[in-house]
């Protein structure tokens, strides 16, 4: 301590001595001091190179890492199945009116030439410029077409420029949804080389008049910014270049402090440095920032033209461009939306600049000014397809991480179908308000507790999924009843026991739809005790014909058919036809005792309704990356599980259910054509199914709480007006196609008493459909010769040639 | 007493002509039914309602791509044929040729069976699609090595239609 204090004190002590000495120490410590400070400075000039340096190369490494590697995060997107328009179109039942305007498409006023992406709707005529659409298989080109109409269907479609008619086009598959990143961030990539040059030159006029000349950041702009700003006392302008505010949005927070701004101003000259004028351009153009459309959030160009104007980026028109870029500053405030008046005053300034700068004339101008805003319409989407997504979502998981699903901008084409998904949700969900309505007693205050409910729609031949609403509203509850629950069946199980009953095996007995069951008093032993099915009316109805016992649902008929049978063979029956779910032998099996999925009984139906065939369930048919390469092609299997005369005798079974059963309430608001059908409601009517299919669809519609709790209603009642009212909106009412009789299944005239064959005489006969083979023998009335019809038929055919031939 | 006295006798004579007439167009429909030729998908674009006709179609553009080497474009035409009209035979058999031709016997008669479920009995069209089923079918199991069984089959299409089948397959201008 006390030599540290010598030393310190002892300069003051000599200096005046020195001084005193004469002029050249003084000089000599000047320099001493000089050298001093050169070497401090140097140290600091030193240490502040080299940190600067080391913040520099720090800031290069991240740019180059963000520059290089993948700069854009790109959510994956999905599509519906394509709508297609062909002759015969009933184009208001297929709303083609609503589907123009759910994909951007424009009105245009009628006799004006058509850009792509519009369309005109005049009185017997629809014109429309579809747009292509890119695809590596199934691209379409863009082109002009004339929908010529008579009533409310598509006569003809004409091609204008070739004066060819058109058997069919497709419109683009509209997107269902994306799986984002934790950002939200939807975004459709461009490249530079694909942007019509008045849209970048609307983007510079506004935002950055200098670009091509500046270094990164742009001193004069500063330089006024800083006196626009000290004049308004406030800051009101920005001097940020666009290399700037790309380094902005790319890396830094959006606080405004000086240490950020110098990053920013560094950050900016490295990337002038490292990259090329149109490479940060590209860049600047997919990043910037639109707004704000629902819960994502619209960033770059190619996605700002597609939500604004429903149109791809490279056909924008200068009026267009010049609205993007005025955009820039503020999209949420001047969202032309919302503030259209404010939206459209920028743009015109925006038009102003583009004409002071010498990018456009005077002429040019005037004519975007002089045009409206002509947006592409935001619809409220009612189709919900999140629940389908998520479906997807599993699917993919397999294949897929998830991270690439956000990130890599995949194209994902399903099979659902837009307008049959929007007739879906739309129904369940106002078929459930309805029924809260009616029954004040289902109304749970917790939404979380509410009545549930799901419908599936199917396509039988190739198990596509056309329709799926996992829930009444997916904000409470992302819970999919129709892919995740399991469920009892109730009755909507017994056609299965009646196909294992009506399918051919060698040695054992085979009931005809002709045969009769008895519904008496049944009583089985089980292990958990005696079991004694009753039925829904509480009654018997003793001898019952197979048709009647299903028609009516009869409990106790159909468990006794179940046991003669061999509860192990409907289990098989109904494993092959798709139920995936474990099934217990136990005798009140064939009464739906057994839970399982929506999905599962769609596509088990479906199984019956394509004949025996039983489809592999469909949701995607490829993916396709953002480079246009197949990644995956999804392509339809089906294996036949049943013979195609025992599907038929099932269909035509439930047919009689949809006519004169218990689904007969189907047809109340007048449905006409083929139908099968059967409800399905479970012990304590706890779950309500109905289960319909038409030659082309299956739908499965379910209803019931997530906790356990008996609705109380039967599904007739509850299930069966929401299925009615789906089918009934997508066909309009009437149901193409048929049911198609396979040559095993033949058609005989039976007496319904005793299910003998019926020849003359009978009282009473009716048509019934019979396996090959399996014929009734016997004959009514009793003691006739068996095929005596046939030779009675055959013996008037002749009589009446022979008279015929002596008449000509 | 002859039918003829019976019908006068009773004022059944209008009755008797319907009958008639009835009877001898439904002969004549019967006996002018195309049994026999082998069906080309471009002879029925005019059968069916209006979106089996444009079902048929786009199942034309399908062989038509599948001519042009496009196999998958071809495919993506058969779906969209599919999906206007899903009941439609045809596609199917267009579908079945198709996956003949690539050796994929499994889905050949995957779609060999959705056809047979999907034509009816009574279709004026089925003794034109025999040939194709039974020959498609046969070329199917021919390749899973089932050669006795697709031997019968090839020979029972060759019998039916031997301009077509005479060679043992089906290529796409035939069925087109």
């Amino acid at each position: 301590m006390a030599r540290t204090r010598k030393r310190k004190t002892s300069p003051r002590k000599r200096s005046p001595q020195r001084r005193s000495r004469g002029g050249r120490r003084p000089a000599k410590r000047a320099r001493g001091r000089l050298r001093t400070v050169v070497f401090i400075l140097a140290i600091v000039g030193f240490a502040a190179g080299f940190t600067t340096s080391v913040v520099v190369v720090h800031l290069d490494r991240i740019v180059r890492t963000r520059f290089d590697g993948q700069r854009f995060r790109v959510p994956s997107r999905v599509y519906s199945a394509p709508a297609i328009i062909y002759p015969g179109l009933d184009v208001r039942l297929a709303d083609l009116r609503g589907a123009f305007v759910r994909l951007g498409y424009r009105a245009a006023e009628a006799n004006r030439s058509l850009p792509e992406g519009q369309y005109s709707w005049e009185k017997n005529r629809i014109r429309v410029h579809l747009r292509a659409f890119d695809h590596p298989t199934r691209s379409e080109p863009p082109r002009e077409v004339v929908l010529e109409i008579r009533g409310d269907s598509i006569d003809e479609i004409r091609e204008p420029s070739s004066r060819r008619t058109v058997g069919a086009v497709l419109l683009e598959p509209e997107q269902l949804g994306a799986y984002y990143g934790p950002d939200r961030t939807q975004r459709e990539l461009v490249r530079l080389d694909e942007l019509p040059p008045l849209l970048v030159e609307a983007i510079l006029a506004v935002e950055d008049q200098r670009f091509e000349t500046h270094p990164g950041i742009d001193l004069r702009r500063i330089g006024g910014a800083l006196l626009a700003n000290l004049r308004a006392g406030s800051i009101r302008q920005g001097g940020s270049t666009l290399t700037q505010q790309l380094v902005k949005n790319f890396f830094l927070t959006p606080e405004r402090t000086f240490e950020r701004k110098a990053q920013e101003a560094v950050m900016a000259l490295i990337v002038e440095l490292r990259y090329d004028k149109r490479e940060i351009l590209e860049a600047y153009l997919n990043e910037i920032y639109f707004g704000q459309r629902g819960s994502t959030e619209i960033h770059g160009v190619g996605e700002a033209a597609l939500r604004f104007f429903g149109k791809r980026v490279n056909s924008l028109d200068l009026a267009e461009s010049a609205l993007l870029a005025a955009l820039i500053q503020s999209p949420n405030a001047i969202s032309p939306y919302r503030n259209p008046k404010g939206a459209r005053a920028r743009r015109d300034l925006v038009l102003g600049l583009m004409a002071t700068q010498g990018r456009i004339d005077e002429a040019q101008r005037a004519a975007a000014t002089s045009q409206t805003l002509n947006l592409a319409s935001i619809t409220a989407d009612p189709s919900d397809a999140r629940y389908f997504l998520d479906l997807l979502r599993v699917q993919l998981s397999e294949s897929y991480d998830p991270e690439v699903l956000s990130s890599q901008g995949l194209k994902i084409y399903s099979t659902l179908e837009s307008r049959t998904q929007r007739l879906a949700a739309i129904a369940l969900r106002e078929g459930i308000a309805e029924l809260e309505r009616d029954h004040p007693e289902l109304v749970e205050a917790d939404p979380s507790r509410a009545l549930q409910g799901c419908i599936i729609a199917m396509r039988p031949q190739t198990g596509e999924i056309l329709a799926l609403v996992g829930g009444r509203d997916y904000q409470v509850s992302q819970f999919d009843r129709c892919t995740q629950a399991r469920r009892q069946a109730g009755s909507a199980f017994k056609p299965f026991v009646y196909l294992a009953a009506l399918e051919p095996r060698i040695g054992g007995p085979s009931i005809t739809l002709a045969s009769r069951l008895d519904d008496s008093p049944l009583e089985l032993a089980t292990p958990s005790g005696p079991w004694a099915p009753k039925n829904f009316d509480l009654e018997f109805h003793g001898e019952v014909s197979v048709r009647e016992a299903l028609e009516r649902s009869l409990n106790v008929a159909t468990a006794r058919l179940a046991q003669e049978v061999g509860v192990g063979r409907v289990v098989d029956i109904a494993h092959r036809l798709g139920i995936e779910s474990h099934l217990p032998l136990v005798p009140s099996l064939a009464l739906g005792t057994a839970e399982v999925s929506p999905l599962e009984m769609a596509r088990a139906y479906s199984s019956i309704a394509g004949g025996g065939v039983r489809p592999q369930v469909h949701s995607i048919e490829d993916l396709v990356d953002p480079k246009g390469n197949t990644l995956e092609r999804r392509e339809l299997h089906h294996e036949r599980v049943l013979d195609e005369g025992t599907a038929h005798l099932a269909t035509s079974l439930l047919q009689g259910v949809a006519h004169r059963g218990t689904a007969a309430g189907v047809r109340a608001t007048g449905i006409r054509g083929p139908i099968a059908a059967k409800t399905g409601t479970s012990d304590d009517e706890r779950d309500l199914w109905f289960v319909g299919y038409t030659p082309e669809l299956v739908a499965v519609v379910w209803i019931g709480f997530d906790e356990p709790r008996s609705v109380g209603l039967a599904s007739s009642r509850v299930a069966l007006p929401i299925w009615r009212r789906f089918v009934g909106e997508l066909t309009g009412g009437e149901i193409h196609g048929r049911f198609p009789r396979p040559q095993s299944v033949r058609v005989v005239d039976i007496d319904p008493l005793t299910g003998a064959r019926a020849v003359w005489g009978c009282p009473e006969r009716k048509r019934e459909l019979f396996l090959e083979g399996t014929e009734p023998t016997d004959v009514c009335p009793r003691g006739a010769v068996a095929g005596a019809d046939e030779e009675g038929f055959q013996r008037t055919q002749r009589l009446f040639f022979d008279w015929l031939r002596r008449q000509l | 007493m002859s039918l003829a006295t019976s019908a006068r006798s009773c004022g059944a004579w209008p009755v008797v002509i319907a009958l008639a007439i009835g009877l001898a167009s439904a002969c004549a429909g019967t006996l002018g039914a195309p049994g026999g030729t082998p069906l080309r998908i471009s002879q029925i674009t005019d059968v069916g309602d209006s979106r089996r006709q444009a079902s048929v179609r786009l199942v034309i553009e399908g062989l038509d791509a599948e001519l042009a080497g496009a196999a998958l474009r071809a495919l993506g035409r058969y779906e969209r044929a599919i999906q206007i009209d899903p009941g439609n035979p045809f596609v199917y058999l267009a579908l079945a040729r198709y996956y003949v031709s690539i050796a994929d016997a499994e889905r050949a008669l995957e779609n060999l069976d959705r056809v047979q479920s999907l034509l009816p009995v009574d279709s004026r069209l089925s003794p034109r699609v025999e040939p194709h089923v039974l020959g498609l079918r046969g070329g199917a199991l021919q390749e899973l090595g089932r050669t006795t069984e697709a031997d019968r089959l090839l020979a029972r299409a060759r019998q039916l239609a031997p301009s077509v089948w005479g060679d043992a397959r089906l290529d796409v201008r035939e069925l087109r």
